[in-house]
């Protein structure tokens, strides 16, 4: 079954319940199906054909979404909060012939972005759509493709992952049941619904025939008066529980009756949990875990566990084989450490266009994490770090090695070294160690990082040093980089 | 008034993602135009507070209050008083 076809049952079973909610909009199971039928209306002669969605957060963007589904298209929803830039190289790469935005991202992004287009069609609140121009050609995909998601973080090409409708359909029943989500419980959206972890609150919730009350994080006020407003599920990551609880008052009463505050997009510390849990005694805390790759969802940490395990992933959700196995792909005995590989009908069918990426992630059939991962005795399992050197930024995966390439590329520099520092609110931000040439300017640098790179990349701090950073056997890794850094800083 | 509005240009210019020759209404969105996001408004709360030693109460962390030069100046003005 596809997402939309639920939306189509519960239009017919409980047409009058609140589907979506946004600010002082509402819209039930019926009008929601029709608004979807109107828009995928003019989708219906393209024929599995790739449509990139550019829309804000919020009731049209899951309508377009929908509609996409409906008309039996590909959605590939693009992540705004990426620079310009990025998104071009993401759109060169995929080959994408039709796009649906809105008037606002259509003003935002001006007519010349739209050029590559053979097919634009504007979303606006007035009037529903608006053709600007059609062409329909002739794709190739993959025969059951129905999602394209990106990758959040690097400075390289971020990579499409892609996903059909039992994916979808299966993690979101996972997420039901871990969650225990029915028709009666709201979730808040106030993260990106383009990436995984959002896309799965959307899902989880429609497939429930329950509701979703969009917001953002930009202006708390209105975030913790969504919260406050019936919202049974928060959903966040670790930042998103670091802003809130700056205002302590306000979580409280805000939190009071929500049932259960889940997290996922990295590891919730004891410090984030001890706070809610002193002021929200009587909300259930359910840490999650996951990839793109895999849908949404992988792991989750039982609320009753949550004191004593807090530093695992916990166990796999149903559905959902987990194992940790050596670099000869054999299981690994408890408290040895393994790559996490994963099983199950949530798992991507790969990467867009990218067949030698997708092998080395899917091997005979289990996706290999990247994560460096051990078994507890009682089978619960604990991260290790990346295998590859990424670094958590803000909740963003991240290959250091390519923000420092960028850097080096655009820059009159000699080297680049990204060094992970503590930030009060995304956890871990990053400083730059430079190595000058003739001619390097700190500000140069800082004002190419703040136009080129995602906000959450822009450096805290700019330290020039006059040698490599190597580890005693010669290598340079994370690990000799943030010694060297202490070093300078000590040194300061 | 209006040195406030340029304090706050000059720091937008120097931590954000707006263009040091790209022009700001006093009205545009700041969130919606991209220039800030959540973690930015948080630091950019930080450095007003501090600058114009003021504090700013939760229920004014609205996007009437924040999302604009104009609102953000204004807010400034009535809350230095």
């Amino acid at each position: 079954m596809r997402i939309d076809a639920y939306i189509t049952e519960y239009a017919r079973k409980t047409p009058q319940n609140t589907a979506l909610e946004e600010g002082k909009n509402s819209i039930s199971y019926s009008c929601l199906d029709n608004d979807i039928n109107a828009i995928a209306s003019s989708l219906m002669d393209f024929n599995r054909c790739r449509f990139v969605i550019l829309a804000e957060s919020g009731i049209q963007y899951i309508k377009v979404l929908m509609a996409v589904y409906r008309s039996a298209n590909i959605a590939i929803p693009l992540p705004i909060e990426f620079p310009k830039f990025s998104l071009e190289k993401i759109l060169d790469a995929a080959h994408i012939n039709n796009i649906i935005t809105t008037d606002k991202q259509y003003s935002r992004f001006g007519e010349d972005f739209f050029e590559r287009f053979g097919t634009v069609i504007v979303i606006s609140s007035d009037n529903p759509k608006k053709i600007l121009r059609k062409s329909i050609e002739t794709e190739v995909n993959n025969s059951e493709l129905r999602l394209v998601l990106y990758t959040s973080g690097t400075t390289g090409t971020p990579k499409g992952v892609m996903l059909n409708d039992k994916n979808l359909v299966t993690n979101a029943e996972s997420i039901i049941k871990v969650l225990r989500i029915t028709s009666r419980d709201s979730g808040a959206l106030v993260i990106s619904p383009h990436h995984a972890f959002g896309n799965s609150i959307i899902n989880s919730h429609l497939v429930a025939g329950g509701s979703v009350k969009i917001g953002n994080m930009n202006f708390i006020d209105p975030t913790f008066n969504l919260v406050g407003s019936g919202v049974s599920i928060f959903y966040g990551v670790p930042s998103t529980y670091r802003i809130l609880l700056r205002y302590p008052d306000r979580f409280k009463r805000a939190f009071a009756n929500v049932r259960t505050a889940a997290s996922a997009g990295g590891g919730m510390d004891r410090a984030i949990v001890e706070e809610i849990t002193g002021l929200a005694p009587d909300v259930e805390i359910l840490p999650m875990y996951g990839q793109t790759e895999a849908t949404a969802r992988l792991a989750y940490l039982p609320a009753e566990d949550v004191d004593e395990f807090v530093d695992t992933i916990g166990k796999a959700i149903p559905g959902v084989i987990l194992d940790v196995v050596d670099s000869e792909y054999r299981p690994v005995k408890p408290n040895i450490t393994g790559e996490l590989v994963a099983k199950g009908d949530n798992i991507m069918l790969g990467y867009l266009d990218d067949e030698l990426a997708t092998e080395k992630r899917i091997v005979n059939g289990w996706l290999h994490t990247g994560d460096l991962a051990q078994k507890l005795p009682n089978g619960y399992i604990r991260l290790l770090g990346r295998k590859d050197d990424l670094i958590k930024i803000g909740d963003h995966r991240v290959n250091p090695r390519e923000i420092e390439r960028s850097i080096e590329e655009n820059n009159e520099v000699s080297k680049v070294f990204v060094v992970p520092v503590h930030h009060e609110l995304m956890g871990t931000a990053i400083s730059l160690m430079v190595i000058p040439a003739e001619g390097t300017k700190i500000e140069k640098l800082f004002a190419f990082c703040r136009k080129s790179l995602p906000g959450y990349l822009c450096p805290r701090e700019i330290l020039f040093i006059d040698h490599l950073p190597l580890s005693e056997n010669g290598k340079i890794s994370n690990r000799s980089i943030i010694e060297e850094y202490q070093h300078v800083k000590a040194s300061m | 008034m209006e040195q406030i509005k340029n304090d706050i240009v000059e720091y937008l210019k120097a931590n954000s993602f707006m263009d040091n020759n790209s022009s700001l209404n006093d009205n545009d969105s700041l969130t919606q135009n991209g220039i800030i996001d959540s973690i930015g408004l948080l630091e950019l709360m930080d450095y007003i507070c501090e600058k114009y030693s003021i504090e700013i109460p939760e229920d004014m962390l609205t996007p009437e209050n924040f999302d604009s030069l104009q609102g953000i100046t204004n807010m400034i003005t009535t809350l230095a008083k």
